[in-house]
């Protein structure tokens, strides 16, 4: 017993030490968000080790941040709407871009928009949409076309909606023809309004295991993720993804160096092998969303890029609006939320 | 008729107890990724499990911190357990009192109010931060159980061994430890249990470059389950079990 703690206290002693003395970088990213052989790789052909962490939402990631600036986080992965809000809070660096050769590599259309409009503090990870779910063995192809179809009283218990603030109201706000990044007060209440009459329709609420809902066909009409519903797919291939009439939000996670990272070099190097086309290429399609790497999209095989669920054609994709941060208008839509969960 | 009633409560009871865990364990064999329904038995998620250098090496922070912090903690919590209950001093009714504060004061409050002294004194978070923390909130429970055996002690005994010359050293190592022994193992094993589990005090202090199992287990749930985290929550249970008997085997040697 002696002998055993002895063990661990001189392990802890090396283990402190050599931490200290190697060259390291601290990657803070979304859980199941990069394959583990991506970090070995980079790890064997820099020699700089990656402390790997991760998170489960934004919020979890921001406060983390918040608590303690200095906590030495080199890479972070925010959404849009949260790379808006660090942004204005002064909680992100201006990026070098002659540091990132790879930058060429990322699709111009993807580049420069509003929630970071000279891509000066991100740069583009993985994205994906969020849009119709349904199961064709129960619904016939073209029966739900759009958002508004999912009113219909024929689906009266039968809906799964996002746990998710700004997607359930996004959904209504498209629906209504307003942007789905509305701050008009008035827009949201009449959001709400409408979102009342769905929720007879409302089965559940979740966000965490949307796949083993949609799989095993105990909901078959919904909203979804690209990246569940892609993996949903793969087990069932009833599972199908449909993209609303109306338009859609695109969501979009991009890597970002905080003000207090310590080991900026190393970060660069990081994020410039993320960006480089094998890489990019291997992690989407292990991950199941869509690269915003064209030169990654080359080198991945024909059915991959012609799976609607990850890569909507062009025509589509044009319907699809970027989430920005709405500021305090947040509270706003929190407490319409509440209300809505009350009223279900 | 008594008896099975007592039989078929007793059997529910475990049932409440112990269905989650076989579900659990049944379901690290289930041959599908996302699906909750039984597709077929496999060691598929064992093999990955094993092949997942992350996630051992993150498996081997939690023990390190348990072990480390458990000793700790059970070393100062008796150390305090029997000070509270030999000697008189100013402040012992206080001491004795703060134990019992700590041990119900939320998880959050401990959580924030240690990384706001730790962001203070400009202590960078890692190893060091967590395996602090962790001792802090391990030690009341220790010191509570310790001196819960301690009062049950027949006075006499003390009063007997300096009868006989035993210095207070003396008295510590060859009469309260061996009679504490069982306590300071439940303690041991209650801080070690506590250190391996704990989410939210962990989630505030721990840094980049130190990441334990609780907290990558929580994140990988968030974003749907896999049967690797039930594979790894079975051998967790497992050896869970292992040490529970490894100690329970070690009391009855010793009485």
């Amino acid at each position: 017993m002696k002998k055993f703690l002895l063990f661990f206290i001189l392990y802890s002693i090396f283990l402190s030490v050599s931490v200290q003395a190697g060259e390291i970088v601290n990657v803070y990213n979304w859980s199941n968000y990069m394959p583990d052989d991506v970090i070995q790789q980079f790890e064997k052909e820099t020699g700089i080790n990656v402390n790997y962490t991760t998170y489960d939402s934004n919020e979890t990631m921001y406060a983390k941040l918040k608590a303690d600036p200095d906590a030495g986080y080199d890479v972070v992965v925010p959404s849009t709407y949260f790379i808006d809000r660090m942004r204005q809070q002064n909680m992100l660096q201006k990026l070098d871009k002659t540091k990132l050769p790879n930058f060429k590599n990322l699709n111009p259309d993807l580049l420069n928009k509003s929630y970071d409009l000279h891509n000066n503090y991100s740069i583009p990870y993985l994205w994906g949409t969020s849009a119709i779910v349904i199961n064709d063995k129960y619904f016939a192809k073209g029966a739900v076309t759009s958002w508004a179809d999912l009113w219909n009283s024929r689906l009266r218990d039968q809906l799964l909606l996002l746990d998710d603030t700004r997607e359930v109201f996004s959904m209504a706000l498209i629906v209504l023809g307003y942007s789905a990044n509305d701050t008009n007060p008035d827009h949201i209440k009449q959001a709400y309004e409408k979102l009342k009459q769905i929720l007879p329709n409302v089965k559940l609420f979740n966000d965490e295991a949307v796949q083993n809902i949609y799989i095993d066909e105990d909901v078959t009409i919904g909203m979804g993720w690209t990246g569940d519903i892609f993996q949903a797919n793969q087990e069932n291939s009833h599972v199908q993804y449909v993209y609303p009439k109306e338009g859609f939000v695109i969501s979009m996670d991009n890597l970002a160096i905080p003000v207090g990272a310590q080991h900026v070099e190393n970060a660069y190097k990081f994020i410039n092998f993320l960006l480089r086309p094998d890489v990019a290429a291997k992690i989407s399609m292990e991950i199941g969303y869509a690269s915003p790497n064209l030169a990654a999209l080359k080198l991945m095989p024909a059915e991959i890029l012609h799976n609607q669920i990850i890569y909507p054609d062009s025509v589509t994709l044009r319907r699809g609006q970027f989430q920005t941060d709405v500021g305090s208008t947040d509270r706003i839509y929190e407490k319409y939320l509440e209300l809505l969960k009350m009223g279900a | 008729m008594n008896r099975l009633g007592k039989f078929a409560y007793l059997t529910a009871v475990y049932l409440f107890f112990y269905f989650p865990i076989a579900v659990l364990i049944v379901y690290s064999f289930n041959n599908s990724q996302y699906s909750l329904i039984w597709h077929g038995f496999t060691f598929s998620w064992y093999q990955q499990l094993f092949a997942d250098t992350d996630l051992q090496l993150v498996a081997v922070h939690s023990l390190l911190v348990g072990v480390l912090a458990a000793t700790f903690a059970t070393v100062l919590g008796t150390l305090t357990a029997v000070s509270l209950y030999r000697y008189q001093f100013y402040g012992r009714k206080l001491l004795h009192s703060l134990i019992f504060i700590l041990i119900v004061s939320p998880d959050i409050v401990m959580g924030i109010s240690l990384l706001i002294l730790f962001s203070t004194l400009k202590i960078t978070l890692g190893f060091w931060t967590l395996l602090l923390s962790h001792i802090t909130f391990c030690m009341p429970f220790v010191s509570v159980t310790v001196y819960s055996r301690i009062i049950g002690l027949d006075k006499n005994i003390f009063e007997a061994a300096k009868d006989l010359g035993a210095t207070d050293f003396t008295i510590f190592t060859r009469v309260i430890i061996p009679l504490l022994w069982p306590a300071i193992l439940v303690g041991w094993l209650l801080s070690f249990t506590l250190s391996l589990d704990d989410v939210i005090i962990s989630f505030f202090v721990t840094g980049p470059d130190f990441n334990i199992l609780p907290l990558q287990i929580y994140s990988m749930v968030r974003l749907g389950v896999k049967p690797e985290v039930n594979a790894l929550c079975s051998v967790m249970f497992g050896l869970t079990l292992l040490i529970v008997l490894a100690s329970q085997l070690a009391l009855r040697k010793k009485q």
